[in-house]
């Protein structure tokens, strides 16, 4: 019996590694042998006692400030031809009926949406560059001590990355933890980090009440709420739902390596068509549905003129009370109505409803009087949180095969939602804002 | 058709050799996470179809993790004709601890030495044949970056497709005489169930079991008679208490 | 060499050696998941380790079998090594 073992299966482990000892002697003559490698080297600084939370900080600017600036251009394309496609349209089909079906419903409705695919997979690459050169794995490393006092550790902070591009490939990568309890809380969490597709309605609201040198501010500090109520959830679920210790953590941190651009392009690929895939199905139908019930009765909207007497604002009126308290008006409660389905309706919405181009949206936001600044930034922490859209939520019944989680995180983020919201609008009329 | 499946540590470019081998052709089980959700790809050569799955990474095949679980579940209860266990040739150390699981298992096994450019950079030499020879398996030295040798490891899976590996073939690590009486032990309990020898590989389920492996016990449970599982549970015992 | 300690040289958690210090690995001590799964990445009697950072109270980064590991301070507690003296 192995002289060292305690028990029989660390005898078993230890006679492998023995093997193993014997086997790469007999067949490895090792090289000279480096002392001190280049990975070596950048651990020295990347995993600094001191430095190692501000470069993460700096490398997770940059890398946002990458996916926009990579983007831009594209989205700029992108805008252009369906401006010119709807003004086409518009000449080309003289009956009216299927000229604001093409125009409004199909280019508007789906316009709105792909403009946001650039700055997506941008994200995205961004995410894949960051791992496949092996600082992804330093980040959680460097996190650890952080996470440590939420009751988590290092490993749950990689899912959490990921969701700033998608929450659902961020539930799903929660599948290589090892502890039941930490992956709960880290899926239970994740829909917090706000994910790149809730970024076009910050953008638009964002845009429209706070002039080009706030807007950024404001679009920050929600991300940092996200980030702050995930915080809190993990705190609070570790303290109640699953409560114990977190569970030991064990990542292998590889070597460094330049990212291969095509395994990079491939693997942004691999996961925004989920996106595009989204955007093609699910995001047309809610938006081809929205246009519907705006255009009708038919008559008395005046073929799509008069959305007030559609269907959709008598929805938007029936659930309005609700919303009141905040300040919203109805087009608000018809968006978050439809943003169930995935948030990027929200925008979307507004555009059929405003029946204003992307571009046009923000002014069309702002000379009708929707928002002030406060009700505004209500709205966008309301969008942040209220429940995560189909995708997730069915991620969620996948994952933990069961529809207790999916239904239970359903209830307890709007539950938050109008919590949050509640405190923002109160503490701003506090503050004599309006 | 060929089914072969693609399993080694994290971090070894496991993702790049099932990219170069299967290209555009990748079909991902619903949505696509990093390595978590089960990948597959198809590729002919020689005039064979071969149908490529990608496995989780993963160290060993303890059922630690979802990951593990589902890379070992595939291997155990698929059967894919080939498994294909992708090195890395600087860490031989560390990663044929995972190769000896796989010949554990009785897999018919085709070791890819990848990085190898690193290998030769690092001006280490490792013998290619006898190394294939200690393990029982072809080995082929890759480059997954570049692609190169990756036609060499497209012959090698057809050619074990062609050849099972012999059920109960010398196994390429012999325990100790010790131990090995134990592992026969155990073994012999279990080739009394039939269902057991249909289903797995009996030195494989002998081994998980001395090590108590919860999943194998569950499974042996519905299989063997109460004293046949007394029998080998006083067999663990005993050995347990020698060594306290 | 036996394993039962009292082994001049010390037997000391992992987590207790100082960053640069090197340690052989004497035993895992835990729950059966937990040792099987440290022993599986490498941390089996009698490994090499060497400490590469150490930021208390956060994770440490060990070298083992010619890979760098990040490891809980709790996971760095249920290894056992006795340090090598540097030559």
């Amino acid at each position: 019996m192995s002289e060292y073992a305690e028990n029989l299966s660390s005898a078993l482990v230890q006679r492998r590694y023995e093997w193993i000892a014997s086997t790469v002697d007999s067949t490895v003559k090792k090289g000279s042998g480096e002392i001190f490698t280049l990975t070596d080297m950048l651990d020295q600084v990347f995993l600094d006692k001191h430095l190692g939370i501000p470069i993460f900080l700096t490398i997770l600017w940059t890398m946002f400030q990458f996916a926009f600036a990579v983007s831009e251009p594209f989205v700029v394309i992108i805008e252009r031809v369906f401006e010119m496609l709807g003004a086409w349209v518009n000449q080309a089909i003289s009956d009216p009926y299927l000229a604001s079906f093409v125009s409004v419903g199909v280019i508007g409705g789906l316009g709105s949406v792909l403009v946001f695919v650039p700055p997506i997979f941008g994200l995205f690459l961004a995410l894949s560059i960051l791992e496949d050169s092996g600082y992804m794995a330093r980040a959680a490393f460097v996190m650890d001590r952080f996470m440590y006092r939420l009751g988590l550790h290092g490993r749950s902070f990689i899912p959490l990355m990921i969701g700033f591009g998608c929450n659902v490939p961020a539930i799903m990568a929660t599948r290589s933890m090892d502890s039941e309890k930490d992956r709960m809380i880290t899926m239970l969490i994740s829909p917090l980090i706000s994910c790149s597709a809730r970024l076009p309605v910050y953008v638009l609201i964002a845009g429209a009440l706070f002039g080009a040198s706030y807007a950024g501010t404001a679009v920050f500090a929600v991300y940092a709420l996200g980030i702050v109520l995930a915080v809190v959830m993990a705190l609070i679920f570790r303290r109640t739902l699953f409560k114990g210790e977190p569970s030991p953590f064990v990542l292998e941190l590889p070597t460094y390596a330049v990212p291969d651009a095509s395994s990079a392009i491939l693997h942004m690929w691999s996961r925004g068509r989920m996106f595009l895939k989204k955007a093609g199905t699910i995001i047309f139908w809610a938006t081809i549905i929205v246009w519907l019930l705006s255009v009708h009765p038919w008559e008395a909207t005046s073929g799509g003129q008069v959305i007030a007497e559609s269907y959709i604002a008598w929805i938007g009126h029936a659930i309005e009370p609700v919303f009141q308290p905040f300040g919203w008006d109805w087009m608000a409660a018809v968006a978050l109505l439809f943003g169930l389905v995935a948030k990027e309706v929200v925008v979307g919405t507004y555009g059929i409803l405003l029946g204003a181009e992307e571009a046009g949206l923000g002014d069309a936001l702002v000379s009708q009087g929707l928002f002030t600044p406060l009700t505004g930034f209500a709205f966008m922490a309301f969008v942040l949180i209220y429940v995560p859209c189909v995708a997730v939520i069915g991620t969620i019944a996948k994952e933990t095969n069961s529809w207790r989680w999916p239904a239970f995180a359903l209830v307890y983020q709007t539950a938050l939602a109008f919590i949050v919201t509640g405190v923002i609008i109160a503490v701003g009329r506090l503050a004599g804002l309006s | 058709m060929i089914r072969a499946a693609l399993i080694g540590n994290p971090n070894v470019g496991k993702t790049e050799i099932f990219n170069r081998l299967t290209g555009l052709s990748q079909k991902v089980g619903n949505f696509p996470g990093v390595t978590v959700e089960k990948k597959a790809g198809r590729l002919v050569h020689q005039g064979r179809e071969i149908e490529v799955v990608d496995l989780p990474g993963t160290y060993s095949l303890t059922a630690h993790s979802v990951d593990e679980l589902v890379a070992r579940d595939y291997i155990v209860l698929e059967r894919p004709e080939v498994i294909v266990d992708i090195v890395d040739g600087t860490n031989l150390e560390r990663n044929l601890y995972l190769t000896l699981l796989l010949l554990e298992m009785d897999a018919n096994l085709v070791v890819a030495l990848n990085r190898w450019d690193m290998v030769k950079a690092r001006g280490m030499e490792i013998d290619i044949e006898k190394l294939s020879e200690l393990l029982g398996c072809p080995v082929v030295p890759t480059v997954a970056i570049t692609g190169d040798g990756l036609e060499d490891l497209k012959d090698s899976i057809v050619d074990a497709a062609g050849q099972k590996r012999a059920k109960g073939q010398d196994a390429a690590l012999n325990y100790g005489c010790d131990i090995e009486r134990l592992i026969s032990k155990v073994e012999d309990l279990i080739r009394k169930s039939p269902a057991l020898v249909e289903k797995y590989p009996q030195r494989w389920l002998a081994i998980k079991m001395l090590e108590g492996d919860e999943m194998a016990m569950e499974q042996t449970r519905a299989c063997l008679s109460s004293s046949q599982l007394a029998e080998i549970l006083s067999i663990i015992e005993a050995v347990e208490a020698a060594i306290k | 060499m036996n394993s039962s300690g009292s082994v001049s040289g010390g037997r000391l958690p992992l987590a207790f050696l100082p960053e640069g210090a090197e340690g052989i690995v004497l035993e895992v001590r835990g729950g059966q998941g937990v040792t099987r799964h440290l022993e599986d990445m490498g941390f089996a009697s009698p490994a090499r380790v060497k400490v590469l950072k150490s930021c208390p109270p956060g994770a440490m980064l060990v070298m083992v079998k010619d890979s760098r590991i990040a490891l809980g301070r709790g996971m760095a507690m249920k290894i056992l090594v006795r340090s090598i003296e540097e030559p």
